[in-house]
């Protein structure tokens, strides 16, 4: 006998966990549906295939510059919250030190704040101290919420890590740097890869704290945010909705599938 | 990698005691905390002085100004502000019971139902959370509207009249929370799945042996030791939800109109009012950061008596 589910206990939860994925995914394939159809507003019957939304999207130039402006940004900030979350994570778990609990706390402490607050809060901060709004502005606010969930990703993977590979290093004359290029850095690479994806989609996809801090260049999701107030640009939108949601669907999946093989490959090599 | 050159630099006179390693240790802390006092404690702090009308004028280092407590005063006397946030207050209660009453169910079917290929189906449930905010916004403003997709598909399978359209959908409350609802699931799974698949399987094999039916292990044995995982799934939702504006502002409407949208309009460029915001934003961070506190507690103590 099964301790944790009766056989129409299972039967129902899976019927359950069919209808949410159902849910889930169907709000996507009307997008789908809908940016291959030739018409200008979203609506039934569908009014035939056509082409042209993707078309329009690649020659609008506006979009094709808010994508690039976020993808610059979202480069930036996301490999450079990964660089302070390795640096981060290695001494939370590596070193032992006074008021660990308060700085960890710190460092995690942008998972809980309301983005309208810190949109708001360094809107007044970048006026306060004269830097004017640009791209820079927006790097540093997508870097400070980016920075906890590098270190959540990280620092598991690193306290997985035998210490004691690092010891032998020092023991064999390697410097502290050599150790963690040679041995360290390896070893938590694909925790690294996975903490500069969550950071670059976060990044790509953030609204609320740029629209505070944005300068003249605006980003995707500002300009999809600007676009949705014109039926016009509707169809068009959804189709770049489309390209980027399975982009970021492939990109994701794939880098998961590829975590857990490399994982599986170091925990082999570990043992 | 600049912060580790003085650590390799640190080794060989330090070599004698084990207490060496520490000496790196703020060249490892120091950077990833100088940005967040700098880029996130900093900033707070000039949304309280401004809350105060410490500062007003253009720069930081402008003439002084008397220390005001006005706004806060409107804040607590004029019932507006409160009203509103009492309404985002109860929509993010609503839509984190929604999320995790759905979300328990299901991570509790891949957890525990057995089944070879959990991390898939795990995968599965996530990865739309993983696709764009705004566009799943988007897709739901594209079904929901008069002329919709919805609606035309009920106008077009002859359910409905066009002239009498199912009107109530967008921009309204039941809109945003449908919306936050949808966007935060996926998202909150993850948490009460990962408390759950570390349960120990024989807990509840020694409660069935012990005579307990499957319903009674799991209100003592199971539900009990996936807390901690519910308790994060909760706040995970509530804390974004509670400040939320983006959402509102789209589908929202008038009637969807919460606390963080009176936040982001008093900052934006029509009739800006940055001290009364500045106390509205505190007020919600204050807020905030209490309920984090009291859950954070919560869960260690939970841990403390688990063990």
């Amino acid at each position: 006998m099964d301790a944790a589910l009766s056989k129409n206990g299972r039967r129902a939860l899976r019927v359950l966990f069919g209808s949410l994925v159902v849910f889930l995914y169907a709000p996507i394939a009307i997008l789908l549906i809908f940016s291959f159809n030739d018409s200008q507003l979203p609506s039934f019957p569908l009014s035939g295939f056509t082409l042209r939304w993707y078309h329009q999207f690649l020659t609008n130039p506006d979009l094709r510059g808010a994508l690039e402006t976020s993808a610059l940004i979202a480069a930036c900030s996301s490999v450079a919250a990964v660089a302070l979350g390795v640096l981060a994570s290695l001494a939370l778990v590596r070193r032992r030190f006074g008021g660990k609990g308060a700085l960890s706390a710190l460092l995690l402490s942008p998972l809980v704040i309301p983005y309208v607050v810190f949109g708001i809060s360094l809107l007044l901060f970048f006026h306060a101290v004269g830097i004017p709004r640009s791209i820079v502005t927006v790097v540093i606010g997508h870097v400070v919420i980016s920075l906890p969930y590098t270190i959540l990703v990280i620092v598991p993977r690193l306290s997985q890590i035998d210490a004691t590979l690092e010891e032998a290093a020092a023991d064999l004359g390697a410097s502290r740097l050599q150790t963690f290029r040679w041995i360290v850095l390896p070893l938590i690479m694909p925790a690294v890869v996975s903490a500069l994806l969550i950071a670059f989609t976060t990044s790509f996809d953030e609204y609320a704290v740029a629209s505070f801090v944005v300068g003249t260049r605006v980003t995707f999701p500002i300009y999809l945010y600007g676009a949705l107030r014109f039926p016009s640009r509707l169809p068009q939108v959804i189709a770049v909705a489309v390209v980027v949601m399975i982009v970021s669907l492939v990109v994701v999946v794939g880098a998961e599938i590829g975590r857990r093989a490399a994982e599986r490959r170091l925990g082999a090599a570990e043992t | 990698m600049s912060a580790e050159a003085p650590a390799a630099e640190a080794t060989p006179r330090g070599r004698r005691t084990r207490s060496r390693i520490d000496l790196t240790t703020p060249g490892l802390l120091g950077l990833p905390v100088a940005c967040l006092l700098v880029f996130f404690l900093c900033p707070i702090a000039i949304v309280g002085a401004y809350s105060v009308d410490a500062l007003h004028g253009p720069s930081l280092f402008g003439e002084a100004h008397k220390l005001t407590l006005a706004g806060w005063h409107a804040l607590f006397h004029d019932g507006v502000y409160l009203r509103l946030f009492w309404k985002s207050v109860k929509t993010s209660l609503i839509v984190s019971v929604i999320v995790v009453a759905l979300a328990y169910p299901v991570a509790y079917y891949l957890a525990l139902s057995g089944t070879k290929r959990k991390y898939v189906l795990l995968l599965v449930l996530i990865a739309p959370f993983l696709t764009s905010y705004l566009l799943r916004v988007l897709a739901w403003k594209v079904i929901l509207g008069n002329r919709g997709v919805l609606n035309t598909f009920l106008f077009w399978t002859g359910v409905r009249s066009p002239d009498h359209p199912l009107s109530q959908l967008l921009y309204s409350r039941f809109a945003v929370i449908l919306v936050l609802a949808y966007i935060w699931i996926p998202f909150v799974a993850l948490p009460i799945f990962v408390s759950l698949d570390s349960l120990d399987r024989r807990l509840l094999e020694a409660a069935g042996d012990l005579g307990a039916s499957r319903w009674q292990a799991f209100v003592r044995v199971t539900l009990p030791l996936s807390m901690p995982g519910v308790v994060a799934a909760f706040l995970f939702v509530f804390i974004p939800t509670v400040g939320e504006f983006v959402t509102p502002s789209l589908v929202g409407g008038t009637s969807g109109y919460l606390y963080g949208n009176q936040i982001a309009d008093l900052f934006s460029t029509g009739y800006p009012d940055w001290q009364t915001g500045s106390v509205l934003a505190l007020f919600l961070l204050g807020v905030v950061a209490l309920l984090t506190i009291a859950l954070t507690r919560f869960l260690r103590l939970g841990e403390a008596a688990a063990r």
